[in-house]
């Protein structure tokens, strides 16, 4: 008799997958991706995350962890925020503040091969699009998850897995026989233009991802002193990448980047921001799981990269989740200073969510509604400085909204949402909770907050240290131009109220959205980008942060809420 | 108890490093000796919060401020315990692993074991195993603790443990630690002990020593 594994996929009806012979030693998570149903394996299977929780009978197990066997008839209970989400939020907009002519750098043949490709390759999410080289329209974008994913989710772990050469191969084959086909071919469908009319491309994103698309060995990233096999840009045919689906001798040009951690994505960033040419000085601050910084001053750069951790990407969270469909993004607490007695305080919280479902069935909270929550907290007497529940404000609250977990107490936003964030249902596709059952209850807890309160400082030091180094002050800064998806969707006013670019106001602040594409783009468009880009490396000075001796200074002084 | 070793405490605790250091100053200024305060003033505030960790009441900011001020009070209290002479009955060694420039966890390990009256060696960053086995020899060290805080660097706490294990210190008991570290990693590489904070990290030295 062939094995089989009974599953539920939220409140769905039981499925049967049956299983070969030769599979039933594996464990659960990698079963399910084999099946064709891949979870949250941020970690990569080491069992050091919760994102693969599946629930076994009454017990919550970690698939990854979980073998075959241990399972029997028990049915194994996906929820919703254990898949790798299919549709991801991918900022694919961006600003270009730098001046450009259109002179591609490809030789182009109208209304044959007259058309290239410009990708930000990111460790989380990738971003493409399609452009006319005759007058420099975008024709199409499209975005997706780096399919890397699986494989973890950070570049350290990635880098750790290539000691393994074999995953090395499924790492660059994950992106050029996976990703990077699959979202030209949409762009391409989207633009209703065939590839064959591709005569180049560009790709900028950060160190790791070069090495991995050309399969070069990432391990000496991987420790001090963090060297790369090569920074420089490169420009190689379709066909020696590996890409396959566009003409095979187009020329694919890879940017250049600045170090291990500030990478090609932030070299186009420099490049597309025009940072260099305003008169005062300036920063690009790019916010992921390491938050990455330029500054610009006198002629030259300064770039750090400080490890914020994967907090604000909802990892490690009780309700955390990546920026998708069906994710809260912003957060409100209605009453604006105290609690006053007349609310009720099942009113308290109001929240949107990312596309059309509703607050009540969101699937997690993702970074942007955590500051949100951090700075109304804080405003509205919820929390104290260090981060904490105020027990008093508690007090107030129906004891059925606060919840004990491991990690000690949570409060529950589904018991406090107010009614008027409930917009009227959406009557045209069911949304992620309709398909996949009743959401569990979103929950923030205080070990959420630390650790959201360390990935703040993290950023918070990085910077105050990049401009001690060049001896400014916030003030003396003209622009920040905060870059990437996270920037874009954050609410600026609580981003400033919690600290996390301390001693900046908005004025200061510009969001430009995704400028490693911009930057790609740029490369496509003008074939002096690429020089300029490449001549930026020799300005730049990388700081090092985890060795600099006021960095622990700095991180604890930066924990707090102001 | 004095009322203002009792204050210490209690500053340490609440992580206010100015009180912290001017109360250790006034202890001394009234002529405490400097062995009494870590003992009566410091150990005591940092005991109570790292239980207070133990019970999920204050997380990782508020340890790392406590262990903050307790660094002030100590940077007075240091020397006038070396130019004394006096030294704690046991010394552990402490370092991130080769690779590995972090210092945030491995300095707060190395706070909570000087606040349980442990003598530390911080040998500090990035440091190869033979410079590992070289202090435990020196100093005859019962515990030599290891941090690492990337995955990457993960096979240096290995090779660290290798290197200690072939130094011929039969007694030497070797306690790991960071982000990525597991209980079953630790246990595959041939330490003695794991601890996966730093409330934790204490009462696995203790246990080592054979307190």
């Amino acid at each position: 008799m062939t094995a089989r594994l009974l599953l539920r996929l939220a409140d769905g009806p039981v499925r049967e997958l049956p299983v070969a012979p030769a599979d039933t030693q594996h464990d659960l998570a990698t079963l399910l991706t084999q099946a064709g149903l891949p979870l949250n394996t941020r970690c990569a299977g080491h069992g050091w995350c919760r994102g693969c929780t599946v629930t076994l009978g009454t017990e919550r197990v970690r698939a990854c962890k979980t073998r075959f066997a241990a399972v029997g008839d028990s049915v194994v209970g996906i929820p919703n925020p254990a898949h790798l989400s299919a549709a991801p939020s991918v900022g694919a907009t961006f600003d270009i503040d730098t001046p450009f002519t259109l002179a591609p750098p490809f030789p182009i043949v109208p209304g044959h091969s007259d058309t290239a490709f410009a990708v930000d390759i990111g460790t989380t999410t990738v971003a493409v699009l399609l452009v006319d080289l005759l007058d420099g329209r975008i024709l199409s974008r499209a975005g997706a998850f780096n399919a890397q994913l699986r494989f973890g989710d950070n570049v350290l772990t990635r880098i750790g897995a290539c000691h393994d050469p074999a995953r090395l191969r499924d790492l660059r084959a994950a992106l050029v026989d996976d990703t990077l086909p699959t979202l030209l071919a949409k762009a391409a469908a989207r633009a209703e233009r065939p590839l064959s009319r591709l005569c180049g491309g560009s790709i900028a994103a950060n160190t790791t991802m070069l090495h991995l698309l050309l399969g070069i060995d990432p391990t000496p990233m991987g420790a001090a002193p963090y060297t790369p096999a090569f920074l420089e840009s490169r420009t190689l045919s379709a066909t020696a990448l590996g890409l396959h689906g566009c003409p095979p001798a187009i020329p694919i040009q890879l940017l250049p980047g600045f170090s291990a951690f500030v990478g090609a994505d932030l070299a186009a960033g420099v490049h597309a921001t025009g940072l260099c040419f305003d008169e005062k000085p300036s920063l690009l601050v790019d916010i992921g799981t390491n938050g990455e910084m330029v500054l610009h001053h006198e002629g030259r750069l300064l770039g750090c990269a400080t490890a914020a951790g994967p907090a604000f990407e909802g990892s490690g969270l009780l309700s955390g989740t990546r920026a998708h469909s069906g994710a809260v993004c912003a957060l409100r607490i209605q009453s604006s200073t105290t609690v006053t007695p007349g609310t009720p305080p099942q009113a308290l919280f109001s929240l949107e969510t990312i596309g059309t479902t509703p607050p009540s069935s969101a699937s997690g909270l993702c970074g942007t509604a955590y500051i949100d929550f951090l700075a109304e907290g804080r405003r509205a007497g919820l929390l104290t400085p260090s981060g904490r529940f105020s027990r008093a404000f508690l007090d107030t609250l129906p004891p059925d909204c606060l919840a004990r977990t491991p990690h000690g107490i949570a409060l529950s936003l589904s018991a406090l949402l107010a009614p008027a964030s409930e917009p009227a249902p959406s009557l045209g596709s069911p949304s992620p909770n309709t398909a996949h059952g009743a959401p569990s209850a979103l929950l923030i807890g205080e070990q959420d907050l630390a650790s959201l309160l360390q990935a703040k400082a993290a950023i918070a030091a990085g910077l105050g240290l990049l401009l001690d180094e060049a001896g400014l002050q916030p003030r003396d800064i003209g622009r920040l131009y905060l870059a990437g998806g996270f920037g874009m969707h954050l609410n600026l006013a609580n981003a400033l109220a919690i600290g996390l670019l301390p001693g900046f106001s908005a004025d200061q602040l510009r969001v430009v959205g995704n400028t490693s594409l911009a930057g790609a783009l740029l490369a496509c468009l003008d074939s002096s980008a690429l020089p300029a880009m490449e001549a930026s490396r020799s300005l730049m000075h990388i700081v090092g942060l985890s060795s600099h001796q006021d960095f622990e200074n700095r991180f604890i002084d930066a924990l707090e809420l102001p | 108890m004095a009322p203002t070793l009792h204050a210490l405490s209690v500053a340490v605790e609440a992580g206010k490093r100015n009180d912290a250091k001017q109360l250790t100053q006034t202890l001394l200024t009234e002529g405490m000796q400097p062995l009494d305060i870590v003992e009566k003033g410091l150990v005591p505030g940092m005991s109570a919060i790292g239980e207070r960790f133990k019970n999920n009441e204050v997380f990782v900011p508020e340890m790392l401020i406590a262990a903050r001020a307790m660094k002030e009070s100590m940077g007075l209290l240091e020397p006038l315990l070396a130019s004394a002479g006096i030294k704690p009955r046991h010394t552990i060694i402490i370092g991130t692993v080769a690779g590995d420039q972090h210092d945030i966890g491995k300095n707060l390990v190395s706070m909570m074991l000087k606040g349980a009256n442990f003598g530390v060696v911080d040998l500090g960053v990035n440091v190869p195993a033979a410079k590992f086995v070289d202090a435990a020899r020196t100093h005859s060290a019962p515990v030599v603790a290891l941090s690492s805080l990337l995955t990457t660097t993960m096979p240096a706490m290995r090779d660290a443990v290798v290197a200690l294990r072939a130094a011929g210190l039969p007694s030497l008991k070797i306690m790991v630690g960071g982000a990525p570290v597991t209980a079953d990693f630790a246990r595959e590489i041939g330490a003695d002990g794991y601890s996966s904070d730093a409330a934790s990290a204490v009462d696995l030295a203790r246990k080592l020593v054979g307190e």
